[in-house]
């Protein structure tokens, strides 16, 4: 283990389906204890490359990290025990099983390098539902919560496995103005107990609202990074979301007032 | 609501005290055949007939409750398991006839042999998911059957052949009695296997793959580790009712020992008694087995069917049963226990609902 790599690191990551490059030659680095934001258009990769990370998907070539060490190729359970966690863009809860039972599972399970029995995994359950705010429906079952509620559910899994790094797929999409300020504190609460987060967004206030840097996604490869505020405002950026007749009429204009 | 939590408790009770009761009488009657009993006077109440069938039940018990750990707690539709159960009773069969071991010492390696097969065939099928592996498996249940039949060893059939395999009879004391606790203890080990595996770390990743495999894994669950464990376990409770069966039934070949009909049917007690539950499956196997027995005319209340003739009756009653398989799959999806906990009822709008359910 090198002190110096940073924690996850991904070196020209190419996954291909078919003929079609959905992340073609992707590197960046995600440094310890940040909120990364990873943004692009409908089918620029986004999914593809977090699947990538925590090995669901098979890369066709380059090299993905975690501090120093490869674990291309490994099956994603054994990433999820190193303490990488990801939530699903459609959630995917156990139906069967109540609120806290879902986060309990999570517990049990997860990047323990000591095994955890079932009593403990429902203590920890516990304080991740106080964390995400589902303590007071934490014996419903998952078919009495609302979508905002699921999402927040799909959360407290993730956080229940203990990771040290975060992959968020999507969790604000579908929610309204007053429930992403909602979600934005839990994130935010999730990342106050020393959790890196790397968030997949398409609602550009939340990218905004919760990162100091980002990375533009565009056809499976990196097209810009750096601060929110200025990688919104590269002109290629607005191209790939609004095409050129829009990039156009905005250089034309002051530029953009607001890039949603 | 809470008028419903009422009337549910009090089904549940009404349904503890009836299991009870069935459950004393079963274990308690066969010991009426002992000599010393019967010259004390108390009435036979378990005559040869009694203990075929009983011990019929009871194997039926231990096959449900194993299909039970693949199929109703991992959810995985496993169409093949008689293959264990043949498996099982070919092993002790073997060892018994042609060995000449000693019937409790080659018993134990019925479920061994049974669950390392379901481990090795396990590794590539468990990688299929919903009905291909549901296909696939009931493809080696068939094959495992006319392997055994069919293989030669140097112009010798290595089993039996198809004229099956003969085992000696063991001089064991009140054998019906004998082997009817054996079978009940077979089922007794099943049903704490399962209720040990829901309170476990393991259970709780089995029902995590039913729900969602790829969450299953993202949050750390080793997927094929774990099909493959339930899997083998199922398959080591099925082979050690075949074991048993072996012996006690002193002549197997492969109609009584991977007969395909008892894939259908184990599911379907499951079904019926509730998947993924751990009295489930065992109410399920009592229930269908005496309908099926009752069908065949093999029980002592019997009917009569107009227009129907005596060599008729067992097709009629697998019609019953195919048209039983598809009611409970529509109106009591999660068992009759729920059904009579009241959570489901006999109506359109049930009908409705499950139908929904099911075809998403």
């Amino acid at each position: 283990m090198n002190a110096a790599a940073p924690q996850l690191e991904l070196r020209r990551v190419v996954k291909r389906f078919g003929g079609v490059a959905a992340v073609d030659g992707v590197t960046f680095q995600v440094e310890k204890g940040e909120i990364l934001g990873v943004i692009g258009p409908n089918g620029a990769g986004k999914t593809t490359l977090l699947n990538c990370i925590n090995g669901v998907h098979r890369l066709d070539g380059g090299d993905i990290r975690w501090e120093g060490v490869s674990i291309t190729g490994m099956a994603p359970h054994r990433i999820a025990k190193l303490g990488i966690g990801r939530t699903f863009q459609i959630v995917r809860p156990f139906g069967s099983m109540t609120v806290r039972e879902n986060a309990a599972v999570g517990a049990l399970f997860g990047s323990a390098a000591a095994r955890r029995g079932p009593k403990e995994a429902f203590e920890i359950a516990e304080q991740v539902l106080e964390l995400v705010g589902l303590n007071d429906k934490a014996a419903y079952p998952v078919s009495a919560l609302t979508i905002p509620d699921r999402k927040r559910l799909e959360v407290a899994r993730a956080v229940a496995t203990r990771p040290q790094l975060l992959l968020l797929d999507e969790v604000m999409a579908g929610l309204n103005n007053v429930e992403i300020d909602e979600a934005l504190e839990m994130v935010r609460a999730v990342h106050a107990t020393g959790v890196t987060v790397l968030v997949i967004e398409h609602v550009m206030r939340v990218i905004i609202g919760l990162c100091r840097r980002a990375i533009v996604l565009h056809f499976g490869q990196v097209l810009a990074e750096g601060e929110p505020e200025v990688v919104l405002r590269d002109e290629r950026v607005i191209q790939a979301y609004l095409g050129e007749r829009y990039a156009k009429r905005l250089r034309a204009s002051d530029g953009p007032q607001d890039a949603r | 609501m809470i008028a419903r939590t009422e009337s549910s408790a009090r089904w549940k009770r009404a349904f503890v005290i009836l299991g009870a009761a069935v459950a004393a009488y079963a274990l308690l009657a066969p010991l009426t055949s002992l000599d010393a009993v019967q010259s004390a006077g108390v009435p036979l109440l378990a005559d040869r007939l009694w203990f075929r069938l009983a011990t019929i039940i009871a194997m039926f018990v231990v096959m449900a409750t194993a299909w039970n750990i693949i199929g109703g707690i991992t959810g995985y539709a496993a169409f093949g398991n008689v293959a264990f159960f043949g498996i099982g009773a070919y092993t002790t069969g073997m060892l018994i006839a042609k060995a000449k071991w000693p019937f409790l010492l080659s018993l134990p390696l019925a479920p061994v042999l049974s669950s390392a097969f379901a481990a090795l065939i396990g590794i590539p099928l468990l990688r299929l998911r919903g009905h291909y592996f549901a296909v696939a498996s009931l493809g080696v249940g068939v094959a495992v059957g006319e392997l055994v039949q069919n293989i030669d060893y140097a112009g010798q059939p290595l089993f039996g052949g198809a004229t099956g395999l003969f085992l000696p009879i063991d001089a064991i004391d009140n054998r019906g009695l004998f082997f009817f606790y054996l079978m009940c203890g077979a089922a007794a080990i099943s049903i704490a296997v399962t209720w040990l595996v829901l309170r476990s770390r393991f259970g709780y990743g089995l029902i995590a793959i039913r729900e969602n495999e790829d969450a299953a894994a993202v949050i750390g669950v080793n997927t094929t580790a774990y099909k493959v464990a339930a899997f083998a376990l199922a398959a080591a409770l099925t082979g050690l009712a075949g074991g048993i069966f072996s012996q006690w039934n002193v002549f197997i070949n492969q109609e009584n020992s991977f007969p395909i009909e008892y894939n259908v049917q184990m599911i379907l007690m499951a079904l019926l008694g509730g998947t993924g539950t751990i009295f489930g499956p065992a109410a399920g196997a009592v229930l269908l087995q005496l309908l099926i027995q009752f069908l065949g005319g093999t029980l002592p209340i019997s009917f009569e069917i107009p227009f129907v003739s005596e060599t008729v009756r067992p097709i009629l009653a697998q019609v019953i049963l195919g048209l039983l398989l598809v009611m409970v799959v529509i109106f009591v999806p999660r068992g009759v226990i729920d059904f009579f906990g009241g959570r489901s009822r006999l109506s359109l709008s049930s009908l409705r609902r499950s139908l929904r359910d099911t075809s998403l």
